[in-house]
C-alpha cells in the first residue's frame, strides 16, 4: 500500500523569535493510487505538508506515514518535483535523469531502456546530451518529472510544478500529467494555488486555511468527473467550460476568499 | 553597446601599451626621465641580454631561475591546495568538521603568509622547505575558505533533490557537492595562486641559490635598476601563463557553462 497518511499533524516555527504555528492538527490521507491537490493562500502550510511526505521536514506532533512507514529521511522510494525544479546544471538531460537510478543500484541496460521511455513520454528525445541552462523554462520542467517518473515511484509528491511556467506550456504539461497518470497512475501530493489546476488534475481537493494551516475542507472531485465524463474531452479548455468544473471550481473559491479578512493582503 | 563584441576596447588597451613604451622611449632620449630612478631602454635591453643569453645574472642565467621559482610555486600551491580544498569541501558540507577545525583555521587566516618566515626558518632552515612552507600557507587559505563558501552557496533545492534522489558517500561528493562548489573553487585556486606569487619574492630574500625573487633582490642589493625591471619580466610572465593556465582547465572542467 503507498498510501500517504498525514495524522494530526502540528508544526511550529520559530520567525523573528516568536513561534508560530504553521500547522495545526492536519489530518488527510492520499489514498494509494489517488491525485489529491493541495490549495491554500500562500504560507498555509501546504508546502511544508508535501516536504514532510518527502522527509524534508518533520512534525512537531502527530505522525506522516508513507506506505505504513514513518518518514524519517529524504529517499528515492518518494519521487519529489520542486517548484524551483533543482535541476543539476553541471549534468545533462540525461544525466539528470539517470542520477537516481544510479544510487537505486537499476542494472544500465535497465536504466537506459526507462531514460528511453521517459524521455519520449515527456518528449524529450533529441535532447539527451543539452544541459538544463540551454533548455526552456517548460523543458526542465519536463527533464524534472521525468526524473521523477524514471524511478518509477510509488508516490509521487509535487510542489507548485507548473507555477514557474507560462499559461500556455502550464496547460500542455497539465493535459500530459493527466494523461501519464491514466495510463500509469500513482499516488499524487500535489501542491498547488491555483484552484483550476486542481480540480482538472485531482481525485480529491484539500483545501487549507492560512495561519494557522488547517484543514478548511476535503472535496471529491473524481464521482463528478466519473459521473459527468470528463475522460472525453482531450483539451482542459472543454473541460473547464463544463457546468460541473464550474460549480467545483466556484465551490473551493468561496472556501479561499471567506479567509480573507477585511484588511488582509 | 556589447562590451564583447566592442572591437575599439582592444584597440584602446593596445593604444594605451604603446603610449607608454613610447614615452619611456622619448623620454628617456630627451633627459625627462632619469636613468638612475628608471632605466632607458638600453640599459633595460643590455641587462635583458645579460639575464637570458649572456652571463647570467646572480648565479644563473634567467631558465634557471624560473625554473627554481616554478618548482616553489608548484610545490606550494598543489601541496597546499590538495590538503585547502577537500579541506573547506568538508567543512562546508559537514557542520560537525566545521566545529571541529574552524577555531584553528579562524587563527591561522587572519596570519600573514609572510609572518611565518621566521618560523619557517627556525624549523625548516634557510632550504628549499622553508619557502615552500611559507607558499603553502599563503595558497592554503584562500583555497579553504572559497571550498567552504562553494559548499555552502550551492543551493538548497539541488541539495534537496539530490537527497530525495538517494544520492550519499562518494556519488554525493563527486556528483554534487564538487560540481556545485567549483565555480568558487576556482576562485579560490587563483587567489591561491596568486598568494603563492606574492610570497615566492619575499621567500626567496632567505638566502636563495636560485630564482626570479633572488635576481630582484640581488639587482637591488647592486642598485641596478636595469636588472630590476629585467627581473621583473619574468614574473609577470610566469604569473600571467599560470593564470591563463588556470583558466583554461577551469573552462574544460565545467562544460556546462560553456555557452555563458
Amino acid at each position: 500500500m503507498a498510501n500517504i497518511v498525514l495524522n494530526s499533524v502540528s508544526r511550529t516555527f520559530q520567525r523573528e523569535g516568536k513561534d508560530f504555528l504553521a500547522l495545526d492538527n492536519v489530518s488527510f490521507t492520499c489514498h494509494e493510487h489517488e491525485f489529491v491537490a493541495v490549495v491554500g493562500p500562500s504560507g498555509c502550510g501546504k508546502t511544508t505538508c508535501m516536504r514532510m511526505a518527502a522527509g524534508l521536514e518533520f512534525p512537531d506532533s502527530g505522525s506522516v506515514t508513507v506506505g505504513g512507514k514513518v518518514v524519517n529521511a529524504p529517499g528515492p522510494d518518494r519521487a519529489v518535483v520542486f517548484q524551483q525544479f533543482a535541476l543539476f546544471p553541471w549534468k545533462t538531460v540525461h544525466d539528470n535523469i539517470l542520477f537516481g537510478l544510479r544510487s537505486m543500484g537499476v542494472a544500465k541496460a535497465e536504466a537506459a531502456e526507462r531514460i528511453a521511455t521517459n524521455l519520449k513520454l515527456m518528449n524529450l528525445e533529441g535532447y539527451e546530451s543539452a544541459y538544463p541552462h540551454q533548455l526552456s523554462g517548460g523543458m526542465q520542467q519536463r527533464v524534472a518529472i521525468a526524473r521523477a517518473y524514471v524511478l518509477n515511484p510509488d508516490v509521487l509528491l509535487m510542489d507548485e510544478p507548473f507555477g514557474a511556467l507560462d499559461a500556455q506550456t502550464r496547460t500542455v504539461m497539465q493535459e500530459e500529467l493527466l494523461r501519464v497518470g491514466r495510463a500509469n497512475p500513482r499516488t499524487v501530493m500535489f501542491i498547488t494555488h491555483a484552484v483550476d489546476e486542481a480540480v482538472y488534475l485531482a481525485d480529491r481537493v484539500v483545501v487549507m486555511t492560512r495561519r494557522p494551516g488547517a484543514i478548511k475542507e476535503i472535496i471529491d472531485i473524481k464521482p463528478i468527473r466519473d459521473a459527468e465524463n470528463w475522460q472525453q474531452y482531450e483539451r482542459i479548455e472543454d473541460v473547464m467550460d463544463l457546468a460541473s468544473f464550474v460549480h467545483l471550481r466556484t465551490r473551493i473559491w468561496r472556501l479561499l476568499r471567506e479567509q480573507h479578512n477585511p484588511g488582509d493582503h | 553597446m556589447k562590451a564583447r563584441r566592442d572591437p575599439v576596447r582592444p584597440i584602446i588597451g593596445l593604444a594605451t601599451m604603446l603610449a607608454l613604451v613610447g614615452f619611456w622611449l622619448v623620454g628617456s632620449k630627451v633627459g625627462l626621465i632619469d636613468p638612475q630612478s628608471f632605466p632607458s631602454p638600453d640599459q633595460f635591453w643590455a641587462a635583458a641580454k645579460q639575464l637570458t643569453i649572456g652571463d647570467g645574472y646572480a648565479d644563473g642565467r634567467i631558465h634557471s631561475h624560473v625554473l627554481q621559482s616554478l618548482k616553489l610555486i608548484c610545490l606550494g600551491f598543489f601541496t597546499a591546495t590538495a590538503v585547502g580544498v577537500p579541506l573547506g569541501l568538508w567543512m562546508g558540507w559537514s557542520r560537525k568538521a566545521e566545529a571541529l577545525i574552524n577555531p584553528i583555521f579562524l587563527l591561522i587566516r587572519p596570519i600573514p603568509a609572510l609572518a611565518w618566515i621566521p618560523l619557517a626558518i627556525v624549523w625548516l632552515g634557510l632550504g628549499d622547505a622553508a619557502k615552500v612552507m611559507i607558499l603553502w600557507f599563503a595558497a592554503f587559505v584562500p583555497s579553504v575558505i572559497n571550498s567552504f563558501t562553494g559548499v555552502r552557496n550551492i543551493e538548497r533545492p539541488i541539495i534537496e533533490a539530490s537527497a530525495m534522489l538517494g544520492a550519499r558517500g562518494w556519488n554525493l561528493i563527486k556528483d554534487v557537492i564538487v560540481p556545485g562548489a567549483l565555480p568558487s573553487i576556482f576562485t579560490g585556486l587563483r587567489l591561491s595562486l596568486q598568494g603563492c606569487l606574492t610570497a615566492l619574492v619575499a621567500a626567496e630574500l632567505l638566502g636563495a641559490l636560485l630564482g626570479m625573487g633572488k635576481v630582484l633582490y640581488q639587482a637591488g642589493l647592486d642598485i641596478y635598476p636595469a636588472m630590476i625591471l629585467a627581473g621583473m619580466v619574468p614574473v609577470a610572465l610566469v604569473g600571467f601563463a599560470l593564470t591563463a593556465l588556470i583558466d583554461w582547465v577551469e573552462r574544460r572542467s565545467m562544460p556546462w557553462r560553456a555557452n555563458h
